[in-house]
């Protein structure tokens, strides 16, 4: 009898087992709850596969860009809002995957832990949430590009606000074209893309600035070399050896000018100089190939590999051609952090959510620039537009920047600029970069101007 | 003088353990709940249901009928056993009839039955010697019935699920497996020895696999893991010999492990396990919408009829964890789970005092085994443990489900001191 009052105490490893399995329980409900609310499977918020009840999503100003009204998504009135916001707001179907409305919806339906999705079933008004871009300067990058495939990022770069991140090509939410997916001429190519966020490409001349910034840490007499510039630049004799090609004959040249008349010759002689270790630690250093997560969408990684380069193709390298691949936002970083004494922001999208700890205001830790650098590159960029683009290009905005026509085997050349503003009441740096789009000088700089003068009216 | 104030100090002691608990009020809380769940059940969709209305006030008046005419006809005096069976019976009973009108019928005449066989075994384990007298023809009816019972599911063809555990007759289906949860408990307690050694447990053991046996053959692993659990336990309290339990465990594992290796098929059942996610339109369809769902009702839930797990396959009998969660809220789904961890700490407390060995082991197996049932149906759905397709006691729509759990129960209440009063003041 005694036995048996002492054994049925082995029953009770049962009861801590279940208290155990309990616990685990409650915690994966606590921890992956967000994830699972969100799912496209929650026929409470969603309908084939499609939001239909969310809180509404606010632009800088306050403007609706996406509201919900009867079981519905509505859009903002204008056409080339709805167009130039797509990618940052997001489809309701969540096709374009870095999107507010899909990486935020847990927090758009209103969804906690203690009321689960009561509010949004009792009410039909989720949480909202308010971006940091500005409708009327979307829409003026979005008319500006005119078309063009590409896309166009303004962010300050002492906040990290990113008042303007449009992506083309893009469609119009009320009227989704219906051969999107059965479209063959390469119209519709990667438009669920936000190229910002997860496109890359051939930066071309804007990536001087990255062999200039090594070439003034490595060679301490950067700017009394003289170049010579012939029209090509012939690496030496040789296998691995050949010409990289100038597009103007510049003669005698120096650091400064070369960089001014984006001279080939100086800058594949410079990578050549500085070798590809030094190069590479220096892309490495202001952040190329790390990850960054901006608003939880992460961008997709630069790429920059000279390990097996001969000395040809680090004279590319050294001119951003090769087979070096840059995201547009990781360029947005490079101007900011330049433009604001070494620190780099990361560039957020999302001012106001329900989130306890919104991500907004970070330093980039992977960008390492001295101060001394910074405000070495940031003279030599004001430079560039002072003695060659002309400030008759951004009136008013004392800006600094570097163009870029990168030589793509796809078509006509990237268009691209990349550049600041050094006026302290203005403090944005921008990047403009059109797919295919033409001349830097001729077709971005148009662009960037635009979309700048509209933010300074705003 | 000093004996009579140990008497009465122990009686005071007694008095204050267990404190007496007015079952009037305990029921008048339960029926405002049970009238607060019913009220959305019988106005779902703005209109009136009047015959959900009739049978939950049936059932209301059932409970109020039953626990009167106990307590003053058969002079009984604490019902928290039953009260909790009505509680839980009436959220099972509430659920099954939201979901689909008129389930309520086949499950409260279930619930009616399970009260009926609760009652009338509580009577027959009353003598001992009557159950020790019982237990020989009981274990060979019972595995013949067994047997028989999948024989006839087998040639009838009747597979359910993968499985052969359902007989069908007409109208009436019923799982013969959870009967024989009943005479499990029944048989594996059944003891007059007061000091148990091995040799005592020979028969059961050869009665156990039989059981075990026929469940595999009716691929009904889910249950077969509970009879072998329940093994273990009666076992180990009828022995008390860690050495051998330790030695038949390890044999089991690699049993299992044989028939996974050989029967890849029933591996394949359990592929799904930890990876519903990567597949959830279809393997994992039940399982990730019981975990959106469980979620989306936060801790107070989104009210009856209001969910959409309800839609999903199986919502009222195997995934009726997660209507709890999303319909009622967090806090009952964890409310009722955790009433099955007290009711077994109650069971050990009871199976402690209680005057015979076979109260103290019936009671510990009978509560454990429902512990361990919950465990597996709610953590088997939650993808904690592998899904093994078993029901939640009380909660899941089923008749031979809802009879086991209220016969399980006699188990526990035949081990309260207080259940046989005659009984414990001649021990």
């Amino acid at each position: 009898m005694k036995n048996t009052t002492k054994r049925v105490y082995i029953v009770l490893l049962l009861l801590v087992a279940f208290l155990g399995g309990l616990g685990f329980m409650l915690y994966t409900f606590i921890t992956d709850g967000p994830t699972w609310v969100a799912d496209r499977g929650n026929e409470h918020i969603y309908s084939y596969g499609s939001l239909t009840v969310a809180g509404t999503i606010y632009d800088r100003d306050g403007e609706e860009l996406v509201s919900t009204a009867d079981g519905e998504r509505i859009y903002h009135e204008s056409e080339a809002v709805r167009r130039s916001t797509q990618h940052v707001v997001g489809d309701p179907e969540g096709y374009i995957s870095t999107g507010v409305q899909n990486l935020y919806r847990s927090n758009l339906v209103g969804y906690n832990f203690a009321n689960g999705i009561y509010n949004i079933l009792s009410s039909d008004k989720g949480c909202d949430i308010k971006l940091t871009v500005d409708a009327d300067v979307s829409a003026a990058a979005y008319r500006a590009m005119d078309g063009d495939k590409g896309t166009v990022v303004v962010y300050n770069y002492k906040t990290g606000e990113t008042v303007c991140m449009v992506s083309a090509p893009n469609y119009d939410p009320l009227n989704k074209p219906e051969d999107i997916d059965s479209d063959t001429s390469g119209y519709y190519d990667g438009i669920y893309l936000n190229r910002a966020i997860s496109g890359v490409f051939t930066p071309g001349s804007t990536f001087k600035v990255v062999t200039a910034i090594a070439a003034i840490e490595n060679l301490p007499d950067v700017y009394e070399k003289e170049f010579y510039c012939t029209g090509k630049y012939t690496t030496g004799k040789g296998s691995g050896n050949g010409d990289v090609i100038c597009f103007g004959v510049h003669h005698d040249i120096d650091f400064e000018r070369g960089l001014n008349y984006s001279c080939n010759v100086v800058f594949g002689t410079l990578a050549n100089e500085i070798g590809a270790e030094k190069l590479t630690e220096t892309v490495r250093n202001l952040g190329f190939g790390k990850n960054v997560t901006i608003s939880k969408a992460d961008a997709v990684r630069s790429t920059f590999d000279v390990t097996d380069a001969t000395r040809l193709d680090l004279g590319w390298a050294g001119i951003g051609q090769y087979t070096t691949l840059v995201n547009p936002c990781q360029m947005l970083m490079l101007m900011g952090g330049i433009a604001n004494g070494g620190k780099a922001m990361i560039p957020y999208l999302v001012e106001d959510s329900s989130e306890l700890v919104d991500v907004k205001g970070k330093v980039n830790t992977d960008f390492i620039l001295s101060a001394e650098t910074a405000d070495k590159v940031k003279k030599l960029l004001r430079s560039n537009v002072e003695n060659y683009y002309g400030d008759e290009k951004f009136p008013g905005l004392e800006m600094c920047g570097k163009t870029g026509t990168a030589e793509v085997t796809t078509g006509d050349d990237h268009a691209w600029f990349v550049g600041f503003s050094q006026r302290e009441d203005f403090p944005y740096a921008v990047v403009v970069c059109l797919e295919n789009g033409g001349s830097g000088y001729y077709d971005a700089i148009p662009v960037a101007n635009a979309v700048l003068q509209a933010l300074d009216e705003d | 003088m000093k004996q009579s104030t140990g008497a009465a100090l122990r009686r005071d002691r007694i008095r204050r353990r267990y404190k007496y608990v007015d079952s009037s009020f305990i029921l008048f809380l339960i029926t405002i709940f049970q009238i607060v769940s019913f009220i959305p059940v019988v106005f779902a969709n703005g209109g009136f249901a009047a015959e959900s209305a009739i049978l939950a006030f049936g059932y209301l008046a059932f409970e109020w009928i039953y626990v009167f005419f106990m307590q003053s006809v058969m002079k009984k005096v604490n019902f928290e056993l039953e009260l909790i069976a009505f509680f839980l019976s009436g959220i099972g009973l509430c659920i099954a009839e939201s979901v689909e009108q008129g389930a309520m019928k086949m499950q409260l005449l279930t619930i009616v039955l399970g009260v009926i066989v609760y009652d009338v075994l509580l009577w027959f384990i009353k003598d001992v010697k009557r159950v020790m007298f019982m237990r020989a023809p009981l274990s060979v009816f019972t595995i013949i019935f067994f047997v028989g019972c999948f024989a006839f599911i087998y040639l009838t063809g009747n597979e359910i699920n993968g499985a052969y555990n359902w007989i069908s007759l007409g109208p009436i289906s019923f799982q013969p497996s959870e009967l024989v949860k009943i005479a499990f408990v029944f048989v594996g307690a059944a003891t007059l020895d007061k000091m148990l050694t091995s040799k005592n447990i020979y028969l059961f053991i050869a009665f156990a696999m039989g059981c075990i046996g026929v469940l595999f053959l009716m691929k009904d692993f889910g249950t077969a893991l509970i009879f072998f659990f329940t093994f273990i336990v009666i076992a180990f309290m009828r022995s008390g010999d860690i050495r051998s339990i330790a030695f038949i465990c390890v044999a089991a594992l690699i049993g299992a492990l044989i028939i996974l290796y050989f029967r890849p098929h029933v591996a394949a059942r359990f592929a799904t396990y930890r990876h519903i996610w990567d597949d959830p339109y279809d393997r994992g369809f039940q399982q990730t919408r019981l975990l959106i769902y469980s979620v989306s009702g936060g801790l107070q839930g989104l009210g009856i009829g209001n969910g959409q797990l309800r839609h999903v396959y199986a919502s009222t009998t195997d995934l009726v964890f997660g209507m709890l969660c999303e319909e009622l809220g967090l806090i009952v789904a964890f409310a009722v789970v955790l009433t099955f961890a007290i009711l077994l700490v109650y069971a050990v407390k009871c199976s402690k005092s209680s005057p015979s060995t076979f109260y103290s082991i019936s009671a510990a197996a009978a509560a454990s085994l429902i512990l361990f049932q919950t465990s597996l149906n709610i953590f088997g759905v939650t993808d904690i443990l592998p899904l093994t397709g078993v029901t939640l006691p009380f909660i899941s729509e089923g008749g031979s489900s809802m009879v086991s759990c209220w016969a399980l129960f006699a188990f526990i209440k035949a081990a309260d001191i207080r259940a046989y009063p005659n009984l414990y003041k001649t021990a």
